[in-house]
Formats: structure tokens, sequence, C-alpha cells
């Protein structure tokens, strides 16, 4: 069967660049039809696609027949996968065929019904999009910091870039954050912090060819399933590898695990600097790597916790981020007291484990490769850790090589190609650009047209995401928008922002919530508009490897849902309407290239407006293309095209591409191993080190985007976790991802196999602590922290196995809401929060 | 008739369907502490206690056209698995000793269940295992053997292994798979079955 890709790419590789290039989307009509055209013939087609949960990022083949999905299969092209699936994967068209899919537009009359299924009635598209634009404009004129946008890394990359350029060239607001705030936001801080680029030097492919593994609070058994296919296929294909398991629990990514570490919640960052000193003290850290790679810093210490909302505006909370240079004298003396006794101590991992692990590190015979994620990032020292790992990493010499470095593994599909690449964040621009910076600001006015100075007015940033939901709920925000998300369900301390108690902020405020079925966010809103999901229109993905990959069209959505960007269009060009910039109309300005406000239509296929859009985002790292960009770049040394991104039909075409993808002799070559020199055929990073970079450094690698080309090994102290185990309150609770279920279950616990497979969210156990309290597997318990309660029922059956004194529970399950329980202290450097580390009682609940 | 109803109920899904069409062909998966087909045969009273004390519902009585078998109680496992409650209150109230409580959860002898490895998705290189992980006994009665997948260097198969001696036939693993048609890709055949006819039956065979 032939792909209907093939004749789009013979036919428009040319076309799509200059047409884009003119600005017009005229010259793109001979663009074969859709998968979406044919499919509703009868005819099977299949698509290309890349599946819509996980940050795998697996890609996917589509068949579509009578304008239904019928199957989804592995896309053995695909890089990143080549072929297979989880079972999430493997039943992901049935995320689509819900019974309960919303087909209308749904609008609340009346406020006292929020918080129950009941109180939406169907709307016409004109009478809610009238409705949420004159809000969103009637909060905009009033008082600019009272509105708010919350979206997603599941946000397709280039609705992402129309919605960050509506709310920040359009609306002149920072108030756009994602869902990413709660899953990535230490990782980037860290990269930012170290190595001033937010991107992995790494790739999958180095998990074959590793010697050793390290897996940091990880539980890719679960949350990274294929990858964790391949790492068992690592360690099957040579006995000789090694696998250790820094866990606060035993799980299930742990059966893989020659040496399971567990250590006390919280102290991770002792013992990653006990390794980092015994490296220093017992000379078994790679000098010349130091001496070429490496500058030395500390930074503020003593920071506290982010509980209390005053927390970001007081004095230590401004000072998070300052850092000062010391030498490599001072930084050994700053570890020193982080003995292999002193971590232990912290810890309770047995000395001779810490020590196994840093000899781990110091044996250069063999390659070591460090997987992380959320028991990293969702802590509140989550940018500290982070910092950590690098340094061990970092003063041992293996960082951007084949097989040796350290991954941080991003949770959702396009966490990094959207909420990060694009910048969706309430402190970013697009490119790693920040709003703060004013020779980014003027970039970003270059690209997109806009007055000098125009984006002058955005250089503070807004409010982070659990800013913006603490005001929320305390009557601070007049109006949100919230899309890919269910923040009802996601978020930590659901007690104090679902207004338990008083709902004032939550009913006052005007919430619009996009969304593909009824979920307990949509049970807040007051207008619900309903999505086209997934390949019921075209997108882009980036995934955890920085490849981006494009997910074409293969069906129509149903009803009257419509594609989220043309909502935004829709809404933009209301709340626009009168307003100009540089003297032309405003919405025109933006989005006329690609939108006919008075057609209310595309001005082409999607898969021509998809192709359009990226050729304008894609400017960002290709500053050829806008001459006033490229200036700016030559006179700030911005090195924007370091993060170069190919022409669109080429995602498509090659099924995913990683960047920086460099054109060379007419063809786009990705890059795996950045920074690190070699020829760009086989993966490495040629052009950006003939570039930026230097040659015959030690390691064979150059940190060109660095800072004096050297990351920065940043001395980071352990300090307590927020809150610890007490009389009142004596367990760890610690909440994450099964392998069944995708986030907050809204997609797949629609689909009946998947439904079937984990039907309800259990609290596992250990059994002493079990014993202790007189409950059994099967119970049911009351889950009590500081900040609120649920009820769950246990298990001991030990498919995840907490030490006693910890228990753990997945966040799928509405009915459950173990998010009521959840602190919201966050990082104080990274604002997101910590989700491993509440602290609860637990209690049987009688009869 | 309370009785009654509520197997008529139980009866659907696919070995519902089966049991239905024909007077009992198919053996039925007793409860926990059941033993042999014959001890229990001469004990069973058709009294309805251990359904009533089933916390989970999971015992049902066969229907009256079942023969011999006709209100005797049954597990039908797709459809609500047996959960091995720690104290099996269901063979805790049977009055006759028909069902024994068992000394430990992997001791209730209902059945052991078998992969079929045609159509289970984890024998194909997918990343599913859902019965593995549901079993509660997980690492005794599920294992997974690990093994290099043929042709693919960069992903393994995870192949689920029951133990058949450590498997207590609680059938939660056939409960939760999420292949459906014609079978489950692991079912629970009962004490006594015959294997290979069993899953013949459950895979729709005349």
């Amino acid at each position: 069967m032939e792909l209907t890709r093939r004749s789009f790419v013979k036919s428009t590789a040319v076309a799509l660049a200059s047409a884009a290039a003119a600005g017009t989307l005229a010259g793109c009509s001979s663009l074969a039809g859709t998968g979406a055209d044919a499919a509703a013939s009868g005819e099977g087609v299949k698509t290309v696609g890349v599946c819509r949960f996980c940050g795998c990022g697996c890609g996917v083949i589509v068949e579509a027949k009578d304008g239904k999905v019928v199957s989804v299969t592995g896309d053995p092209e695909n890089g990143s996968s080549r072929g297979l699936n989880c079972v999430k994967g493997y039943y992901l068209a049935g995320a689509l065929y819900g019974e309960d899919r919303l087909t209308v537009p749904l609008i609340r009359d009346d406020k006292a019904t929020k918080g129950t299924p009941d109180g939406l009635r169907e709307a016409t598209w004109d009478e809610a999009l009238d409705l949420v634009a004159g809000k969103l404009r009637d909060t905009w004129k009033a008082d600019k910091s009272r509105l708010a946008f919350w979206g997603s890394g599941q946000q397709p990359i280039v609705e992402g870039y129309c919605t960050a350029k509506f709310w920040k060239a359009g609306l002149l607001s920072n108030n756009i954050d994602p869902n990413a705030r709660l899953c990535m936001a230490s990782a980037v801080v860290g990269f930012m912090n170290v190595f001033q680029t937010d991107e992995p030097a790494g790739c999958y492919a180095d998990i074959d060819e590793t010697d050793v593994f390290v897996t940091w609070g990880a539980n890719m058994a679960e949350a990274h399933p294929m990858l964790y296919s391949r790492l068992t296929a690592r360690k099957l294909a040579d006995s000789a590898v090694r696998h250790y398991d820094v866990t606060t629990m035993t799980t299930r990514t742990s059966a893989s695990a020659d040496k399971v570490i567990t250590f006390r919640p919280g102290s991770d960052i002792a013992i990653a600097n006990a390794i980092a000193n015994y490296l220093i003290v017992h000379d078994k850290y790679d000098h010349d790597f130091v001496a070429d790679h490496v500058q030395f810093k500390q930074g503020t210490e003593n920071i506290g916790n982010a509980t209390d909302d005053g927390y970001d505006k007081s004095d230590i909370g401004q000072a998070v981020d300052n850092v000062e240079p010391i030498t490599f004298e001072a930084f050994a003396a700053r570890l020193a007291p982080y003995t292999l006794e002193y971590a232990s101590e912290l810890s309770g991992v047995p000395v001779e484990d810490i020590q196994e692990l840093a000899e781990v590190f110091a044996d250069k015979s063999r390659r070591v490769l460090s997987l992380w994620t959320m028991g990293v990032n969702q802590h509140n020292r989550g940018t500290w850790m982070n910092h950590c790992i690098y340094n061990i990493h970092l003063l041992c010499g293996r960082y951007a090589l084949p097989g040796d470095g350290a991954f941080s593994l991003t949770g959702q599909p396009t966490a990094c190609g959207t909420a990060r690449e694009v910048g969706t964040f309430s402190h970013r621009l697009p490119a790693d650009l920040v709003v703060k910076n004013p020779d980014h600001r003027r970039y970003t006015e270059a690209v997109w047209d806009l007055p000098n100075g125009y984006l002058d007015a955005i250089e503070t940033p807004g409010y982070h995401t659990v800013k913006m939901f603490r005001e929320l709920s305390k009557g601070g925000i007049d109006f949100l928008w919230s899309a890919h998300n269910n923040w009802a369900v996601s978020m930590p301390n659901l007690t104090r922002f679902l207004g338990r108690g008083d709902l004032k902020g939550i009913n006052d405020a005007f919430i619009c919530v996009a969304e593909v079925y009824p979920t307990l966010s949509t049970q807040y809103a007051d207008v619900v508009l309903p999505a086209a999901m997934w390949v019921e229109r075209e997108g882009a993905f980036g995934n955890g490897e920085r490849r981006t990959a494009v997910f074409e069209k293969a069906v129509d959505a149903p009803g009257d849902a419509k594609w989220d960007l043309w909502m935004l269009m829709e809404i933009a060009k209301r709340v626009l309407a009168g307003e100009q910039i540089g003297g032309e109309d405003a919405f025109d300005h933006l989005f006329g290239a690609w939108y006919d406000a008075d057609a209310a239509a595309f001005k082409g296929s999607d898969r021509e407006v998809c192709a359009s859009i990226w050729e304008e985002y894609r400017t960002f790292s290709n500053p050829d293309l806008n001459p006033d960009a490229a200036a700016i770049n030559t006179e700030a040394k911005l090195k924007m095209e370091a993060k170069q991104l190919a022409p669109y039909e080429e995602y498509i075409h090659n099924h995913g591409l990683t960047w920086p993808v460099r054109e060379v002799n007419g063809q786009w070559l990705p890059t795996l191993w950045r920074f690190c020199d070699g020829k760009q055929e086989d993966g490495f990073d040629q052009y950006g080190i003939e570039a930026y970079g230097e040659h015959d450094k030690a390691g064979g690698v150059s940190f060109y985007k660095s800072a004096d080309k050297k990351p920065s090994v940043v001395f980071r102290p352990w300090e307590p976790p927020a809150e610890e185990p007490s009389d009142e309150y004596p367990f760890w609770f610690c909440t994450g991802r099964l392998l069944e279920h995708w986030h907050t279950g809204s997609m797949t616990r629609r689909v009946p196999e998947l439904d079937r497979a984990l039907p309800e969210a259990l609290l596992d156990m250990n059994p002493a602590d079990c014993e202790r309290l007189g409950v059994t597997d099967g119970d049911r318990v009351r889950v009590t922290s500081r900040f609120g309660t649920c009820d769950i029922t246990v298990s001991t059956a030990g498919r995840t196995r907490p030490p006693a004194g910890m228990v753990f529970a997945p966040f799928f399950a509405e009915e459950t809401l173990v998010n009521l329980v959840v602190q919201d202290t966050y990082c104080p450097l990274s604002k997101e929060p910590d989700f491993k580390k509440t602290c609860v009682s637990i209690e049987k609940i009688e009869g | 008739m309370r009785i009654i109803a509520t197997a008529a109920a139980a009866l659907v899904g696919a070995a519902g369907a089966v049991l239905a069409a024909v007077p009992s062909p198919l053996p039925l998966l007793r409860p926990p502490g059941a033993g042999e087909a014959a001890f229990f045969a001469a004990r069973c009273v058709r009294c309805g206690r251990c359904l009533e004390a089933c916390p989970y519902q999971a015992i049902h009585a066969a229907p009256l056209n079942a023969g011999r078998e006709a209100s005797t109680p049954f597990v039908n496992a797709r459809s609500q698995a047996c959960r091995l409650c720690a104290e099996f209150p269901c063979a805790a109230a049977c009055p006759t000793g028909a069902l024994t409580v068992p000394e430990e959860r992997g001791g209730a002898a209902m059945g052991v269940a078998v992969i079929n490895e045609d159509t289970c998705l984890s024998f194909q290189g997918m990343r599913c295992e859902v019965c593995y992980r549901a079993c509660p006994l997980i690492d005794e009665a599920i294992t997974i053997d690990y093994r290099p997948r043929e042709g693919d260097a960069i992903h393994a198969v995870f192949a689920p292994q029951v133990i058949a001696e450590d498997c207590a036939g609680c059938g939660l693993c056939e409960q939760r798979c999420p292949v459906g048609e014609p079978a489950p890709a692991i079912i629970v055949v009962p004490t006594g079955a015959d294997e290979v006819t069993y899953q013949a039956l459950r895979n729709g065979a005349a």
C-alpha cells in the first residue's frame, strides 16, 4: 500500500519552502490529498505517525478505513523505536473512540454547578467562541496579570508555537506555562545552568552502546516501556553489562539491576556528592577532561522550601539562581565533608555500595550511562540533583560520548519538542531564548516582524504553573484557558487548587477547557471546546532524544470537534479585533499568512498550514532565512543555528530526525551525539564543532554552547526534604505513572483493553507496615497529609515494593485523586513540584 | 432464586457463552480450596454461602441447565477473578468442608494459568506483561523470561512464564489480559481439567 506521504514529498519539497518564504500558501495547491480524504472513500490508507503517549516517541503506522482508524502498528522506519510499541501504543486507536467523545461546544450558565458532572449545555461554536474571546478580551483590557494559559508537553509543535506567539506577541503576556513544569522543569534548569543549552547531548542509541546503566529515580520499565526494552536487550547481548538501580523503592525496573541501591528519600544528593568526593580524594577523576572542559562554581545555599506562597519574592527566593566561580580546590573542599560514611548515614545505603558505585564511575575501561526521570526532577532539590549527576559525569569525563553519558529521560511526547524547544513557558521565547534577555527579544521581534522594542513589555516572566493555580484558587485569575492537560487531576495539592471549603477562586474565574473527553477539569469549566485528537489533524512531536517527528492527519474529527489551532485562530481574531501591530491589523500581522479571518478558515490543508508555520518557526534556528534575524544572531553571538531544524517535509520523508539537522550537499543529516567530534554522516556534531567548537580537546568533545566552552560543575549541598515523617504523618508518599495508563487516564481509561488491564489505582505498601497497622491486601485505607486526604485500596502484591515507612500510588485514577494529598512544594530553582515525598498517615477504613 | 439470578448475570463473556451453549463440557473454575473434583462434588451442598461471603462477588452458581453441576459455585475469571483474600472468607464460610481454607494465598489450587504464545502481545515483542504485573503472586506464579528478540538488536522479548506449582489459579491474569479474541492470551485451566482440550474449547473449537 503506497503511503500518501511519498507523492507529497516528491511534488512539494521545493514548492513548500519557497511558498513559505514568500509568506503565502500559494503554490502548495498541488499537494496530494491527506490521509483523511482517501480514508473517507472506503479504501484503507496508511499514514505515518508517532505515539500519542510517553516521551519515548515511538513511531507508528496508522491505518484508516471508512473514515476511522482501524489499526496502529509500529513503524520500523522510525529511528527511535524501529517498529515496536508498548501495550498503550498497540491499542492507541481505541483512545479516539471512547463513547463519550466531546463533539459539541458546551457552556455552563450556572457557576454553582462547578465541580459536578452537570450544568453544561450544548452551544454553537460562535456562541462559545464569542463568550471565551469576550472574557479574554475583557480581562486583557482590565488587568493583563489576571489571565493565563496552561498548556502541555502534549501540545503539538506548531500549535504550541502559535499559542506562544499569540500570548507573547499578541497579548504581550507571559502568563503561559505548560504541564511540562510538573515533569521536566528541573531537568531544564539543570541543562541551562550546566551547559547553557536545554538539550541532552546523547540519544537513545547510547543505551545500545553502554557497559553500565545507572538509573536514578527512574522506573523506566513502566514509564518508558520501549526504552527499557532497549536497556534489557543491551543487557542480554553482553553478560558483562551491569545495571545499578538507585531508587527509593524496588520497582519493576529493579528487575534488571545487578544491584538495587535503596536510599532514604531526599538523600540522593548526599550519595552523588560522596561519589564526586571519592573520585577527587582518590584521584580517580579525568584530569584532562576537567582541564579542557570544566569550570567550577558554587551557588546560594540553605534555600529553605517553596511551600509558602511568598517564597519566590522572599530574599532567599530571589537569590536561588545566584552562583559564583570557585577554584577546583575550593570545590574539592566543599565536597570533602561528603565521605562515604556521611552519605551512608544520611541515605541508609551501606558504605560499600556507595563505594562500588563510585568505582563504576572511576573505571575508564567501561562506559557508563546515567538515566533519570521524575525521582530526580520532582524533588524539592530537583535542579540541584540534576547538577550533581552532571558533576559526576563531567569529573570523570563521561559526557557527550556514545554510550558514556548522562541522559535525562522526558515524560511526555513533546515536552521537549513543544514546551522546551518552542518555549511555552512563562519565562521563555522559542529556541532557548528567554524574555528577560534584550538580545533574545530583538531576535524574536525580527522573526515575528514586530517593531523594535515591542517585546520589552514582556521582559518580566509571568506565573509559573504552581503560582498560576495558587492565584486561581485565591481569586487572582479571572480567565484561564487550558488545553492538552487535565489539571484538576494532575496538579499537586488539589485540595488547595480545587478550593475545597471555599471554591470562590475557581468559581469566580472564567475557565475555558479544550478537551476530547469529559474530565474533572471540564467539571470546573465555564466553556468546554471539543478538540480534534491526535491524527484527526496533522501535527508534530519532539521526543526525549531531540527527534522531531510528524504525525499525518488520518481521519476527520468527530462531530463538531475542531483542531485546537482553529480554536486559537478564532479566539485570537476576536480578541485582537481592532488592534494593530506596526500599523497593520494585529491578527493578520501574526497569523494572516495561514488563516483567513473573514472566511474563518485556514488558507490550506492541515499539511500546508503545518509546513508553513514550521517554516516560520524554524527561522529561529536557521537565521539565514531572515536577514534581520541573521544580523542580530551575528552581532549578539546567539549561535541560533546550533539547533538547526530541517524543512518540514524532511521529517515526514525520514520518519523523524534528531536535531541539529545539517544540510550537506542537498541532504539533511541529523545529529545523534551533540558536541562530539566526528563525521556528520555517522551522527556526530561535525558542523557544529567546525563552526564554533574546537578539535583535539579531551574526549574528542567540545561544548561550544557553554560559556567559555566549559560546562559548569556547581557544588550543591545536601539539604533535607521539605517535610519528614513524624508521629502524625509517619509515611513517605510517592506517586507516579504505571505502564497501562497515560497520565490522568483521560484517554487510556477509555480504551477497553487498557481499562481492563489496570482498572484501579492501588496503594502499594510494605507488608511489615500493613501488619503494624492491621491492614491487609484489599483493605480500604484513608491517606492523609497536612494538605489533604484520599481513600484508596491497599496492595501488598509487590508490583512496586516500597521499603517500610514508604507507600506508592499511581495518579491516573480520578476517583482516587491522590493529588488531593500531595504537597505543592516545589524546587525553588525550577518551580517543579515534589510529587515524591509528601508525608502521610494511613488508617484503615472500617466496614 | 437469588443464586440462579446471579449466575445468569455472570455468564456473560467468552467463557459464559460456551458454558451457556453446552451443558457444561467446560470444567468449572472452583473457589479456593475446592481440591479434587470428586472430593468437592461429594461435599458441596449448593448452599451458596461461599457466594455470599465473597467480597468481590466473584463466585457464582452454575445455571440450572448445567446438569449435575447446577447451582455449584464457580468463578468466571474473565469477568471477575478471585482476589485471593488473605483470610479466604469463601472457604471459611463453607459448612461442609467442600472448600477448605488454604494455608497460604498460593495454595488456593483453583487451577493453573496457561499462556497462548501465538496471541500473547509480549511474545511479539510488545511491552505488555499485564498478566505478570496483575498477578497477586508476581515473581512467584508468573515470572518474566527476558529473551533477545530475533533479528532485532534493540529490543528484548519480555516473555511471561507461569510457574505451575506456584500458580493459585485465581484468574486475575485472565481477567486483566488485554487480548480478547478469540480468548484471552492467558487463561486458567481449572484443577482436574485437561489443558489441551480446555484451551481448545476456550479458543472456540466445536
